[in-house]
């Protein structure tokens, strides 16, 4: 963005002043181009994933129809792998695995950083705000993929493992962030006059302080479902991954495999598939920073 | 002797850090983890074969006993046997640790140097079009998952369908240029992988240092670039840029090596760790969590006592 266009911008917004935060962001975002191709981009994918569900295609991603390692052609678009099952659909529906991982991961850790960051941050000093700090200090001590295999040893094998182990390292950020937010919020006059009229604690947190840090969590989350499917695939990778199912990573740690004897078809679409999602989701996320956060740079 | 003071202080802060991640990866990982008394256990084992290796195992004893074993091992720096092979943990990891080092320093040091470097040409040049593209491939570097750099960056550099430049797994180093040889790819991939993240966040360090008084005084007095960036910005942004590099000190240890080990072949701590994961060998696991914990408060302890050299107007207390 030249200089120019920036200033333009800024007194377009501050011409529309009276607006609320959110209005203002929505504008920006509006004539972020980039940003909405962005936006387009992950439409385009969620859109596909759906697809998934509502079992327009892909659905048989696990079924053997051809031979070992069948070239690219009319019947395999992506070509088939060492199975004989589908490249295409197998891709296809990795896109719902990822949006699965992505969303549960990212929704679950932003609600904990929330809470857990508004509540330290309120009572800052006291022992509730020490118990988070300690909390989040040692889930950033414990390396991440022995903490995912500790988990998933400590569950079973069960499916989740990983969601689990995701939501309860990737918190902390946003925690630590809200809580910094909130420390600064409650010296705010509407909290004092909320404590004024006498409403309970919890109800300040919860109804007034919280919603005020929802432009970090919106950001956040992003950055959090973007994590997640990047982590997904050195999981699966590892084999702590995706269970009873097909995802990028799965395809990726098969092609690890498969690369050395020259077939590249499983590496070079779940590669293409993911680096299109992660991408778009990047792009999207630092718009919706540039919209709603006016100190980014 | 201030300094002495502070690092006690430092280190006993640090206990309940070491206590909680010991604790919460023992419950997990030991406590929780996986049975290994029948995979010692040959055919229809009698009950006291059973009974004799779940006591060599600890099995028999309570939970809290458990973890203060743990817990001494840690203070004693001696972590038993290995279940799979049997070798004592310590020479395990007195072996792999100096090949990690190794594999990983070049790696990191210049991935670090050269985002450094990136992220002063970018805040430079803010806005213009250098800036826009070093911004751009950092948002593609950092869109790419470290698997797909590792895989490709091997079909390029060490296969008969790329350049076939270097050997494609291993590690056998007796001289400076078999180093080179065997270091080289996994140190591209590692930078290849950090630059786009270290740019990013060393660019937004430095565009913040750029927007103060003291250094547009400076540009208006007409210091040329290079001592501008070094002497003005870089200098005043060294907190920050030291906290990046030491927090992932330790992380960059364990999970970086783990994938660029495991896919090369290098018999690092990170492969150690990987098959230790796979095979649930727990007493390489309890060392490899134990000496992190140790290593971040240290880590903790080191980058405070930096502060104060590189700032005096920190103080230590």
């Amino acid at each position: 963005m030249s200089s120019a266009s920036v200033a333009a911008e800024n007194t377009t917004i501050a011409v529309r002043g009276r607006d609320s935060l959110w209005s203002k962001a929505f504008y920006k975002f509006r004539h972020d181009r980039m940003g909405m191709v962005a936006f387009a981009l992950v439409m385009a994918y969620g859109v596909m994933a759906l697809g998934t569900v509502f079992g327009w295609w892909a659905n048989d991603w696990s079924e053997i129809r051809g031979g070992r390692f069948d070239p690219i052609s009319a019947d395999f678009w992506f070509g088939s792998n060492v199975n004989g099952q589908d490249i295409f659909a197998r891709t296809v529906f990795s896109t719902r695995t990822a949006f699965e991982v992505g969303l549960v991961v990212a929704i679950l850790s932003t609600l904990i950083g929330a809470v857990l960051g508004a509540v330290a941050g309120y009572y800052s000093g006291s022992w509730i705000d020490e118990l988070v700090l300690w909390l989040k200090g040692v889930l950033d001590s414990i390396p991440f993929y022995l903490f995912v295999a500790a988990v998933a040893f400590a569950m079973q094998g069960s499916a989740y493992g990983m969601h689990v182990a995701m939501v309860a390292t990737f918190w902390t950020t946003t925690g630590r962030l809200v809580r910094g937010e909130v420390i600064k919020l409650k010296q705010f006059e509407f909290v004092e006059a909320a404590r004024a009229i006498g409403l309970p604690e919890l109800k300040i947190v919860f109804r007034h302080i919280i919603p005020n840090t929802f432009h970090i969590l919106l950001v956040q989350a992003t950055i959090v479902f973007v994590a997640a499917i990047k982590s997904e695939v050195i999981l699966s990778f590892l084999g702590l991954g995706v269970k009873n199912g097909v995802s990028w990573g799965r395809m990726l740690a098969e092609a690890t495999y498969e690369v050395g004897a020259g077939h590249f078809n499983n590496f070079i679409w779940a590669s293409l598939f993911m680096f299109g999602l992660v991408m778009a989701f990047n792009m999207f996320s630092d718009a919706l920073q540039d919209a709603l956060d006016p100190r980014k740079v | 002797m201030e300094i002495l003071q502070f690092a006690l202080r430092k280190i006993i802060g640090g206990i309940p850090l070491i206590l909680g991640v010991t604790f919460i990866s023992f419950l997990l990982m030991v406590y929780y983890g996986p049975d290994k008394t029948y995979e010692l256990l040959g055919k229809n084992p009698t009950a006291e074969q059973i009974e004799s290796v779940r006591a060599e195992l600890g099995y028999d004893q309570p939970f809290l006993q458990r973890y203060v074993t743990y817990l001494r091992e840690i203070v004693t720096l001696d972590f038993g046997n290995s279940f799979s092979s049997g070798e004592r943990v310590n020479s395990i990891l007195k072996r792999t640790m100096p090949i990690s080092l190794a594999v990983i320093t070049p790696g990191f040091i210049l991935g670090n140097l050269l985002g450094l470097v990136l992220a002063l040409v970018a805040a430079y040049h803010r806005s213009g079009w250098i800036d826009k593209a070093i911004m751009g491939f950092s948002v593609v570097g950092m869109s790419i998952s470290f698997l797909i750099v590792v895989i490709a960056f091997q079909l390029i550099f060490c296969s008969s369908y790329g350049l076939n430049w270097f050997p494609s797994r291993g590690w056998d180093v007796y001289s400076l240029s078999d180093y080179l040889r065997f270091v080289t790819v996994p140190t591209m991939a590692t930078i290849f992988v950090a630059l786009g993240y270290n740019t990013r966040f060393y660019r937004a360090v430095i565009v913040e240092e750029m927007g103060r008084d003291h250094v547009r005084t400076a540009r208006a007095f007409g210091t040329p670039p290079a001592q501008l960036l070094y002497r003005s910005v870089l200098k005043n942004s060294l907190i920050p840029i030291i906290t990046r590099i030491m927090f992932s000190i330790p992380l960059v240890v364990i999970s970086g090596s783990l994938i660029i080990e495991t896919y090369f072949g290098i018999p690092g701590v990170g492969k150690v760790t990987y098959d230790a994961i796979t095979q649930g060998d727990q007493p390489i696991l309890k060392a490899v969590v134990g000496l992190t914990a140790v290593l971040f408060v240290l880590t903790l302890l080191i980058t405070d006592i930096l502060y104060r050299v590189v700032d005096p107007r920190v103080s230590l207390k």
